[in-house]
């Protein structure tokens, strides 16, 4: 692990929290961004070795895995040109903002013998990993119905967020997470239904609201309720989850388990957009870990690029519900089959 | 005052016996003659108001030629309207428990009896009276909210099988868990947001806990739209494990444009461990909802004392709203079987 040259693209809120997990993994980063924010960003690191290069074309040269953390709506793009260049890929969530660019993106990496993972982060987040261990082992019996829930501050810090065209707005920039844990958990979704209410829209201020709920019908039958916040400027960040099954039920609320709590400060305090320390290991450390040991031969990762496919279609299946008032079923949540035409046609 | 207490096929029926018995100046009286459908080993009739205390008569005519000012309907779901017609008929006010039917037609009949007999129809859902959902209404209603936008409710509990088998049949009980939970979210979503009306429904159900013990869906996601713009999603789910130390409970999360609020109706307790028991412990201390929903059936006053400038205190659901939170559970049921949102006329 230690050597693993990776070049980090972008140099924005998830490359400030990628960036010291891959230096505590004992990477060498390469950073490269086009808002000038990678020279500054490097140059906070530049004792731990990190530099900043001009095109990415060094980047590429530097580089054996590429860690794209840039905007959505750039991200087919920048994976394509790594996947070409034969580098190992890291790309932040979702992959892309439609499935016909995601399936591309897979099949690429597939065709060109690269690993690409998508980070889906709360997979590595130590409750819910610990929950789905639990469930796996059987602590609830076979999932019945699962309700997960997602709130942090209404992401103003950058313009691109607000904008559906660029971010795919909430259900596919923030409710992904829940729309890929939901699955690993309980199996593929056959159905969705969702509805998105307030500001969903770019110019975005800080004070406005979005928020959707989004109901998964999964092959299984079992059903996961899935809330999404983007919230007012003091919003805690939280998360609850709560999965219950014959046998049992185990659920969690972020807002009971602070292992440090601020009581009083003399002002109410800001939320946040992401979240903060968890005083465990960071995920993101855990997440590029196991990217990083796949590399060295080490097992496959827990979530795979098919994984990230299978997230976007419940995601882009949920947008499209949203906007049209419809259920949207899903033939092949996985996609190995290619049957993307069959999935389109039911979608619309 | 004179209150009579119609059936024991609800579970409900002891809670009102015993508030209704520790209310200076009521006298309770009780019958519970069809006891046909009752499950193998269940107490009822007058075994059972001997077990509670209370005065009992065997058969409904007599207990109306007592002459109650009241009474409360507590029989399977598809077997209010017989009672309620019942009271109608001897022109007596009737608190029903809900949901008011387990179908429209029923329901449709109950309020145009009640309407035409001129007797008070109210609908028993008790989490009305919850001083937690007093300060959600109060929050909401000051415009501290400002417009909803979403709501994600809960309302689990045990499979209901245990005291009375009936809870699962769904002849009897109008469905499963869909039918018994999603209607206490709808009613007092009904009755925050006023004027404003459910226009659809989209439900999912499945059976995946408990196929070997009930017919019925067990658990449930149920989308309700309102013509205010709000959306809700309410889980019905008997997801509460069958041995947990407490029943279940109902939450709420209301996000609104200037705040985002949440209500536990049932979350005030003081919670430990019985090392004997080798269990955990939970005692709940707070308000009993029965007894504010009977208060102020009886007295229009659920005992609290309001406040100047809470604005209009909360009332027992009536027949309409009763009628209304039925609408969304049926719509929820024809959903989960086409597969598509429904609209309400």
């Amino acid at each position: 692990m230690s050597g693993l040259h990776v070049g980090l693209i972008g140099a924005g809120g998830i490359a400030r929290a990628h960036l010291p997990a891959w230096i505590e993994l004992g990477a060498r980063v390469t950073l490269f961004s086009t808002d000038g924010q990678a020279e500054k960003l490097a140059a906070r690191h530049s004792a731990r070795g990190v530099e900043a290069v001009r095109t990415l074309d060094e980047l590429l040269e530097r580089s054996r895995a590429v860690d794209v953390c840039t905007p959505t709506h750039t991200h087919r793009e920048l994976v394509h040109t790594a996947v070409r260049a034969g580098k190992h890929v890291v790309c932040e969530k979702p992959l892309a903002l439609s499935v016909e660019d995601t399936e591309e993106m897979v099949k690429a990496a597939e065709r060109a013998g690269v690993l690409l993972f998508p980070a889906h982060v709360v997979r590595y987040f130590p409750e819910y990993a610990a929950m789905e261990r639990a469930v796996r082992g059987g602590a609830v019996g076979p999932p019945a119905v699962l309700r997960f829930s997602r709130t942090g501050t209404y992401p103003v810090w950058s313009p691109w967020f607000a904008d559906p065209e660029l971010s795919g707005g909430i259900l596919l920039d923030q409710m992904i997470h829940d729309f890929d844990f939901a699955r690993w958990l309980a199996g593929e979704v056959v159905r969705v239904y969702a509805q998105s209410r307030g500001h969903q829209q770019a110019p975005v201020e800080a004070g406005a609201v979005a928020a959707s709920t989004a109901v998964l019908t999964h092959a299984s039958g079992a059903l996961s309720h899935v809330h999404g916040v983007w919230g007012l400027p003091d919003s805690e960040f939280r998360t609850t989850f709560r999965i219950a099954g014959r046998d049992g039920v185990l659920h969690h609320d972020s807002a009971q388990t602070k292992a440090f709590r601020v009581v009083a400060s003399g002002e109410r305090a800001a939320g946040e957009g992401i979240p903060a320390t968890n005083l465990t290991e960071s995920p993101f450390v855990g997440e590029l870990r196991e990217f990083a040991a796949a590399l060295d031969g080490g097992p496959t990762p827990r979530v795979t690029a098919r994984d990230g496919l299978a997230a976007v279609r419940i995601a882009v299946a949920a947008a499209e519900s949203a906007r049209t008032g419809e259920t949207v079923r899903i033939e092949d949540a996985t996609g190995s089959n290619g049957s993307r035409e069959t999935q389109e046609v039911q979608a619309r | 005052m004179k209150v009579g207490v119609l059936s024991f096929a609800h579970v409900h029926a002891a809670g009102y016996v015993s508030v209704l018995r520790g209310m200076p100046g009521v006298e309770v009286r009780t019958s519970d003659p069809e006891t046909d459908l009752a499950g193998a080993g269940e107490v009822r009739g007058r075994e059972f108001a001997e077990q509670l205390g209370a005065a009992y008569v065997d058969t409904y005519e007599e207990l109306f030629a007592w002459g109650p000012d009241a009474v409360v309907v507590a029989s399977e779901n598809a077997r209010h309207r017989p009672l309620v017609e019942l009271a109608a008929k001897h022109g007596v006010d009737v608190l029903c428990e809900k949901p008011l039917a387990t179908t429209l037609a029923d329901g449709e009949a109950m309020v145009a009896a009640c309407r035409e007999a001129g007797v008070r129809l109210g609908v028993a859902y008790p989490v009305r009276f919850s001083p937690a959902y007093a300060a959600l209404r109060a929050a909401v209603r000051g415009g501290g909210v400002g417009p909803v936008l979403t709501v994600a409710g809960a309302n689990n509990g045990w499979l209901p099988d245990g005291q009375r088998a009936w809870f699962t049949d769904p002849g009897l009980a109008g469905g499963g868990a869909l039918m018994d939970h999603t209607v206490h979210i709808a009613d007092l979503l009904d009755e925050l947001f006023e004027d404003a009306r459910a226009v659809e429904v989209y439900g999912q159900t499945n059976n995946l806990m408990y196929a070997d013990r009930a017919a019925v869906e067990t658990a449930g996601l149920v989308t309700v739209r309102y013509d205010n713009g709000a959306v809700a999603t309410i889980d019905c789910s008997w997801s509460q494990p069958v041995h947990h130390p407490t029943w279940g409970g109902l939450e709420l999360q209301l996000v609104g444009e200037r705040a985002t609020v949440e209500m536990d109706a049932f979350g005030q307790q003081v919670s430990g461990f019985d090392e004997r028991r080798r269990a955990g412990v939970l005692l709940p201390w707070g308000v009993n909802l029965d007894e504010a929903l009977l208060r102020s059936f009886l007295y229009g006053d659920d005992g609290r004392g309001s406040e100047p400038g809470d604005g209009e205190p909360v009332r027992v659901a009536d027949g309409a709203s009763g009628l209304r939170s039925l609408r969304i559970a049926l719509a929820g049921y024809e959903s989960a079987r086409s597969g598509h949102p429904v609209a309400l006329d």
